[in-house]
């Protein structure tokens, strides 16, 4: 009895050590049969995609202790690609909120999704962290009142940041010039972007002028609705840790002392419009993260919770979609991958003892194999 | 005749000091959860095999056992590691101490990683020691002293005499020496930064400690004219 269980054993562990790995690298193409398992991403990808913010911090430290990029396919990335393949596009842009505890890869699966949306030809519109905005509040943020809003306030730096990163996303359809701007916009006196000029200059006016950088990301992003309405282009709009936008209060203030709340924010009241559902040709796909909420220890991380009334209003249709801990099998692909490369050694036990402590929570799981 | 001093202790936790300042000098004036008859539990199973083979087991069926502690249990635990946290704790924070020794180990893990990634052939490959927990057991290793130098007053001098110096000490001055270097950094640089650096130079022969073992040495070796201070 005893030798049967341990061949048992030994058969399922000798099974998760052998298939890690998947050499299927489009995301298109994955399927069900794939769960638990890692690919690998181009590295030149990478950096076009998340060159400037998208993998989470710890995530960049593994990847370059591990000489490589790899994602796990799991179930609600599928599941989110599924429904997009089956999405009438004619019909308002549908919204998936992710959510979940904390450390379970919410941001994982924004980042894999982001790889599909490229893949299939969507203009991505991804902001990496709201609170990089609203909350951090670095020695040289800059602030200035807006010129165009009264009462507004923007943070022109940030803005001009996330243009670039917007423009090294969507290089390749933006250097095709086909996407332009619709009206006549009058920055000042002298500086003007006529309709019919493309979106690379209105964006390289964005980023060159940094002055103007909040008014062009809300003309940007009233273009590209625009556009996705006429059919000329499909939209992917990713959003990690949503909930930031409707904290009660930011970090930020202004030169009176005076507290600034989100919605005061240029940027927040641009991307609050871009995220309702009255355009077309458009996916959106939001996440809601505890870590964004203003409170040290969240009673909850539900959406209902962290978005408060006003947000759960905002966006109310959504398709709520959880981002749960590893499965059983999950975990040991996660244990064997990480044998491969190095990060866990030692007697095969030691499994049984991280499967526990971490609770299948993939950050603390990998927070547990960093010192041994 | 123990549990009944067992009672007798209890009893005089529980009476108020000013009452029998006498008796209570020779005790203990703090509870404790468990008597001291009680022995320290054997799970690890190496530890156990050792026992059976020895024949040794039937004299633990019938002495009480403590429960063992959370951490000791752990397949990672190993009581050098414990030691070290111990002398990085301060003010018994022993959880700060803690994570600052596993951020250590994972700064070395990192770099030993990365090498071994860098390393072209399988012999060099093999070379590399990526085991944090193996670089710290030599790193002491190689720090502790063979000798020491005590002060002993002889004719009105006090002359620096070399000796022997027993283990536990040659391991508490490792440990010191470490942590020692480690706190001689630039402010900027942090603690498990600087201790990873410490570790591997020392598990290397190399560093600040190393060298610091090696001035002692030579120093016994000068001062070895005044050895028969020592008993005589």
């Amino acid at each position: 009895m005893l030798s049967r269980n341990l061949r048992i054993a030994c058969r399922r562990y000798s099974q998760s050590v052998t298939t890690f790995r998947t050499s299927e690298i489009s995301p298109a193409q994955q399927n069900s049969n794939q769960i638990g398992l890692f690919y690998t991403l181009d590295n030149d990808l990478c950096k076009q995609l998340y060159g400037h913010g998208g993998l989470p911090k710890c995530f960049l430290k593994q990847t370059k202790t591990f000489t490589e990029t790899t994602f796990m396919i799991r179930q609600p990335a599928l599941e989110i690609i599924e429904c997009i393949k089956a999405t009438d596009f004619n019909k308002p842009a549908i919204r998936y909120v992710l959510h979940g505890e904390e450390g379970t890869g919410k941001s994982m699966t924004i980042a894999h999704l982001l790889h599909y949306a490229h893949q299939e030809g969507f203009l991505i519109i991804h902001v990496p962290w709201v609170s990089n905005w609203l909350r951090r509040v670095s020695r040289y943020k800059e602030m200035a009142n807006s010129l165009t809003k009264e009462g507004f306030v923007d943070i022109p730096l940030d803005a001009a940041a996330w243009l670039l990163h917007f423009k090294t996303q969507n290089q390749h359809l933006l250097k095709s010039g086909e996407l332009k701007v619709s009206k006549d916009y009058e920055w000042s006196k002298r500086e003007k972007t006529p309709a019919g000029s493309t979106l690379l200059e209105l964006i390289e006016h964005g980023i060159v002028r940094v002055k103007y950088a909040c008014d062009v990301v809300d003309t940007l992003l009233h273009e590209v609705k625009l556009l996705s309405n006429t059919k000329q282009c499909k939209t992917f709009v990713a959003i990690d840790g949503y909930n930031g936008f409707f904290n009660p209060l930011t970090n930020l203030h202004t030169p009176t002392k005076k507290k600034v709340a989100p919605e005061e924010v240029t940027l927040t009241a641009s991307f609050l419009e871009l995220t309702k559902n009255d355009w077309t040709n458009g996916v959106m796909l939001l996440s809601t993260d505890a870590i964004a909420h203003p409170e040290y220890e969240q009673e909850s991380y539900l959406p209902k919770y962290l978005l408060y009334r006003k947000g759960f209003d905002h966006i109310d249709p959504f398709v709520p979609i959880e981002v749960s801990n590893y499965t059983e099998k999950e975990f040991m692909t996660c244990a064997s991958y990480y044998r491969d490369r190095l990060w866990l050694r030692g007697s095969p036990d030691i499994e049984k003892e991280l499967k526990i402590t971490s609770a299948h929570n993939p950050y603390r799981f990998m927070e547990l194999c960093a010192p041994l | 005749m123990r549990n009944s001093l067992y009672v007798f202790h209890k009893l005089c936790v529980n009476i108020t000091p000013g009452r029998w300042p006498s008796l209570l000098l020779q005790n203990r004036l703090y509870a404790k959860y468990f008597p001291d008859f009680f022995q320290n539990p054997i799970f690890r199973k190496e530890d156990q095999a050792k026992l059976i083979e020895n024949n040794e087991l039937s004299k633990y069926t019938t002495v009480p056992v403590l429960p063992p502690s959370a951490s000791e249990t752990s397949m990672h635990f190993d009581p050098l590691v414990n030691k070290v946290i111990n002398h990085i704790m301060k003010d018994g924070n022993k959880k700060l101490a803690r994570s600052l020794l596993e951020k250590a180990f994972e700064n070395v893990k990192r770099k030993q990683i990365e090498r071994y990634h860098l390393a072209k052939t399988p012999e060099q490959k093999a070379k590399i020691e990526l085991d944090p927990k193996n670089i710290l057991h030599k790193a002491v290793e190689n720090s502790k002293p063979m000798l020491q130098l005590l002060p002993i007053k002889r004719g009105g001098i006090t002359y620096q005499v070399p000796g022997p110096i027993t283990e536990h000490r040659s391991l508490f001055l490792a440990i010191k020496w470490l942590l020692e270097a480690t706190t001689e950094k630039e402010r900027t640089v942090h603690f498990p930064e600087q201790f990873a650096w410490e570790i591997m130079d020392a598990a290397n022969n190399t560093g600040k400690v190393v060298k610091r073992k090696q001035d002692l040495h030579r120093l016994c070796e000068a001062n070895r004219a005044y050895a028969h201070y020592r008993w005589q």
